[in-house]
């Protein structure tokens, strides 16, 4: 048991002292989620409202594969992103492989289908006397759209806090792209993975205890635009 | 919420992005794939700011397998190596994906277990060790990765004329580095093979008093001599070479050898340096 | 009120023709023909699911009827076009509030039309035209109201909008007696200060009848322009080949022609019945229930009165003249006879 006590010590510790290991993975992990969430965002927000504003043939269909998409494991992502951009892969141009942004763009492919559902829901479940008050009170199509997505605007937060802690809390794809690289591509959650590999536990505790702390004051900071 | 302030959320993470965009452009960095036992020994920790000082040039690393670090080189995602399994190392040379090889420093494989030993192999050779393992059937973690210790295990149980017991029960595969697979053995109370540098490593984790104990070394059998593999341009026209080949060179410096031979743990060194 | 303002009387406000409007394959609107004159207030009463709110919607120009045409001043308009959607406005039975304060709700249209003078004034007018205080109520949000504020500042941001037409569609539904009167005086300022036309449907037949020039009530998607008729809902039973009966519990019988087609709902027309103060001996053909008054109405335009009598569980309406209730001596309470003919009977 004690090396859950140590645990804790060591994370204040390591917070404290400004280790060098522990805050590059920190900044890492806030980039690349930050990164990828505002990717995902992106790409999301306009899916998500066309298939969930307009009816039209295959919506089901999208709706399946967006579902399939849901429950990709990060791994598979991992995998299939290291395949793309390794040199010898189609993107391998790009030199992509153990950077963060290769990471960021394996975690957009985790978060997209997340947003995308999200937001896809919210839009269905929007009053449907709101679009009648719209026309009613002479609003044009572009009026609709731009006053409904900021009707949903709590829901689109809620997506995008959702996107935010798969990405903050996802290894696969960090480990698989990123290559766990010291101070460049290191993050909290494959820090944590080597510190437990090692046999270090202490170490990974003071590392979770960073990542949840990270995860509180997102959170703080979106219930704080949220207040009604 | 109103909208100014949402205008600042968003202006602020996209400033975050920014800096995200800003860090990748680097062109002194050098990409290395290097094992498990270089990086989780810290032996990297403390020799590349040296490194990095003297020349200028950010290393990056990262550990895996000496197995997937050469099919790393050989896809070109890395620009140099540092590996240790001098027969693939030069399968790979002949094959036409490195270029320059370079001892750089060398230790020894060591078999470990349990204090008490419950198969006795205590002291014994190492087909003898094998041999006992196998009919005692005490378990035996393997890295199961295809990295250097990986391939001179599987040297060692086919020298010792045992063919590999990979779908025994008491041959455990862990797929993981070196240190991993080592408290594995310690939770099931096992044997391994060690490079001796990880060994030392996981005693000074353990205050000096490991839970597994050396019991076979000093077979000629079991050196372990760790090179650096500069990639060949012809195969990798992205790759640093002359990165790569200022890295080589300074491992195999004055300088560099003197700080390997300084790296101590427990008052132990960990790797001889043997460049010549 | 009328005389007040200049309308041009050569088109109407709105004409319907030939509309049928169906949800999947059930028909909730028939209407064969139907005039709405500008600067008319017209109540349009009837039960729920009746097709009052899809009627509204059919003259907001928010949907297309799956058949037939409506003309708006004349001229053939379709749903969402630009010309009409700034004209005509409809306050739904849910108002729905934007998330945002009750300012930025109210000048929402006039954001969209572009007009950007005077803002403050104009939504103090507003809100002052509902009874509601420009400095307590302008920055306060959504969800800061109770369900009548939340109705009045709906009305507030459409009666901003100066409409040529506006739509109500249940706007006493959830509101207290206070907001009920200021809901109407707006409603009757509106006509009165910019000619506006206004349809409002309520169940609240006394409120709607000191609002409105006349009323079209509407069963099952069929409109009477006469406004409140009697409705008779089955179970009937089978007398014999042409005549069918409803027994009420109080042991009393209606006797009815059955219909030629399949229906299952009768219209008596309050034209076609009669009242009078005592039973008559008479034919098998004329029914005779007993009931009492319950209500009596003004209906302003035809200055008829319009009785409400009920007879065990049916509430029957018939037209009085000021004369017959002077004469009889009715006021509500008073036990009555009712008249009329098996043959006077519509069925649906």
């Amino acid at each position: 048991m004690d090396f859950i006590v140590a645990g804790f010590i060591k994370a204040i510790e390591l917070l404290i002292s400004g280790d060098r290991a522990t805050w590059t993975a920190v900044w890492a992990t806030i980039k690349v989620s930050t990164g990828s969430m505002l990717l995902s965002l992106g790409a999301g927000l306009p899916c998500g409202f066309v298939l969930g504003y307009f009816d039209f043939k295959g919506k089901k269909h999208l709706r399946t594969i967006l579902d399939t998409m849901l429950a990709l494991p990060t791994v598979f992502i991992g995998l299939a992103v290291y395949a793309f951009i390794s040199r010898q892969g189609p993107l391998g141009e790009l030199g992509l492989l153990f950077t963060l942004t290769g990471i960021a763009i394996g975690q957009t492919i985790l978060a997209f289908p997340i947003v995308t559902a999200i937001t896809a829901t919210t839009i269905e479940n929007i009053d449907h006397d709101l679009k009648l008050t719209l026309v009613s009170l002479g609003a044009g199509r572009r009026n609709i759209i731009a006053t409904c997505l900021w009707e949903v605007r709590y829901g689109i937060l809620a997506a995008a806090v959702t996107a935010y802690g798969r990405v903050l809390t996802e290894v696969g794809i960090s480990m698989m792209v990123g290559g766990n690289i010291k101070y460049h591509t290191r993050t909290i959650t494959t820090a944590i993975a080597l510190e437990t590999n090692k046999g270090l536990f202490a170490d990974g505790i003071a590392l979770g205890l960073v990542l949840i702390m990270i995860a509180f004051i997102v959170n703080l900071s979106l219930s704080f635009l949220r207040k009604q | 919420m109103n909208r100014s302030k949402i205008f600042t959320f968003i202006s602020a993470l996209i400033f975050t992005m920014i800096m995200v965009i800003n860090t990748q452009a680097q062109d002194n960095s050098l990409m290395m794939a290097t094992t498990t036992s270089t990086d989780n020994t810290g032996l990297l920790d403390y020799l590349i700011p040296h490194f990095e000082k003297q020349t200028d040039i950010v290393l990056k690393w990262t550990s895996t397998g000496t197995g997937k670090a050469l099919k790393l080189g050989q896809n070109c995602d890395v620009d140099v190596l540092l590996v240790h399994a001098p027969s693939a190392e030069k399968k790979f040379i002949e094959k036409g994906y490195g270029k320059d090889r370079r001892q750089i420093m060398y230790n020894d494989f060591i078999i470990i277990g349990p204090a008490n030993d419950p198969a006795g192999v205590k002291g014994k050779s190492i087909s003898d060790v094998l041999i006992t393992i196998k009919s005692r059937q005490a378990l035996f973690m393997s890295r199961g990765d295809d990295s250097g210790t990986h391939k001179k295990e599987k040297q060692l149980w086919q020298e010792s004329n045992i063919p590999l017991p990979d779908k025994e029960n008491w041959y455990v595969q862990t797929g993981q580095g070196m240190l991993a697979t080592i408290n594995v053995a310690q939770e099931k109370e096992g044997y391994t093979m060690t490079d001796r540098g990880t060994y030392i490593k996981y005693q000074s984790y353990k205050g000096g008093n490991a839970p597994l104990k050396i019991l076979v070394e000093g077979d000629s059998i079991l050196l372990n001599q760790y090179s650096v593999l500069t990639l060949d341009p012809r195969n990798c026209a992205n790759a640093k070479y002359d990165l790569a080949l200022q890295f080589s060179d300074w491992m195999a410096s004055q300088n560099g050898q003197d700080l390997i031979r300084d790296f101590k743990l427990l008052g132990q060194k960990l790797f001889i340096p043997n460049a010549k | 009120m009328t005389n007040n303002i200049q309308v041009t009387r050569k088109n109407p406000a709105y004409h319907l023709k030939d509309i049928q409007h169906y949800y999947g394959n059930t028909k909730v609107l028939d209407i064969d023909d139907l005039k709405i004159e500008k600067g008319s207030i017209t109540g349009l009463i009837g039960p729920n699911g009746s097709g009052k709110s899809t009627l509204l919607k059919l003259l907001a120009f928010a949907q297309k009827p799956t058949l037939g045409q409506i003309f708006y001043k004349g001229r053939l308009e379709l749903p969402f076009s630009s010309s009409i959607r700034s004209k005509i406005t409809l306050l739904t039975q849910k108002p729905y509030l934007l998330k945002r304060t009750v300012f930025e709700n109210i000048v929402y249209g006039l954001k969209i039309r572009k007009e950007k003078n005077n803002l403050e004034k104009r939504v103090a007018e507003a809100l002052l035209n509902v009874g509601l205080d420009y400095q307590d109520f302008a920055t306060r949000f959504w969800h800061e109201l109770s369900g009548g504020e939340a109705q009045r500042v709906a009305m507030a941001a459409r009666l901003i909008l100066k409409p040529e037409v506006l739509l109500l569609d249940e706007p006493i539904a959830s509101v207290d007696i206070e907001s009920a009167g200021l809901i109407r005086q707006a409603s009757l300022n509106a006509r009165k200060n910019w000619g506006t036309t206004l349809v409002i449907a309520s169940h609240d037949l006394q409120w709607l009848y000191s609002i409105c020039d006349h009323q079209l009530s509407i069963f099952k998607g069929n409109i009477f322009s006469t406004g409140v008729e009697n409705i008779i809902t089955g179970p009937f039973e089978k007398s014999d080949q042409k005549t069918l009966i409803k027994k009420l519990e109080d042991g009393q019988i209606i006797t009815l022609n059955a219909p030629s087609q399949t229906a299952s709902t009768a219209i008596i027309r309050k034209k076609n019945i009669c009242l009078a103060l005592e039973k008559q001996s008479g034919n098998g053909h004329i029914n005779q229930l007993s009931g009492h008054i319950t209500s009596m109405l003004l209906e302003k335009k035809s200055e008829t009165i319009v009785a409400a009598i009920s007879v065990h569980d049916l509430s029957l309406i018939v037209l009085l003249s000021p004369d017959q209730i002077n004469r009889l001596d009715l006021y509500p309470g008073k036990k009555v006879i009712l008249y009329f003919h098996s043959h006077d009977v519509e069925w649906i």
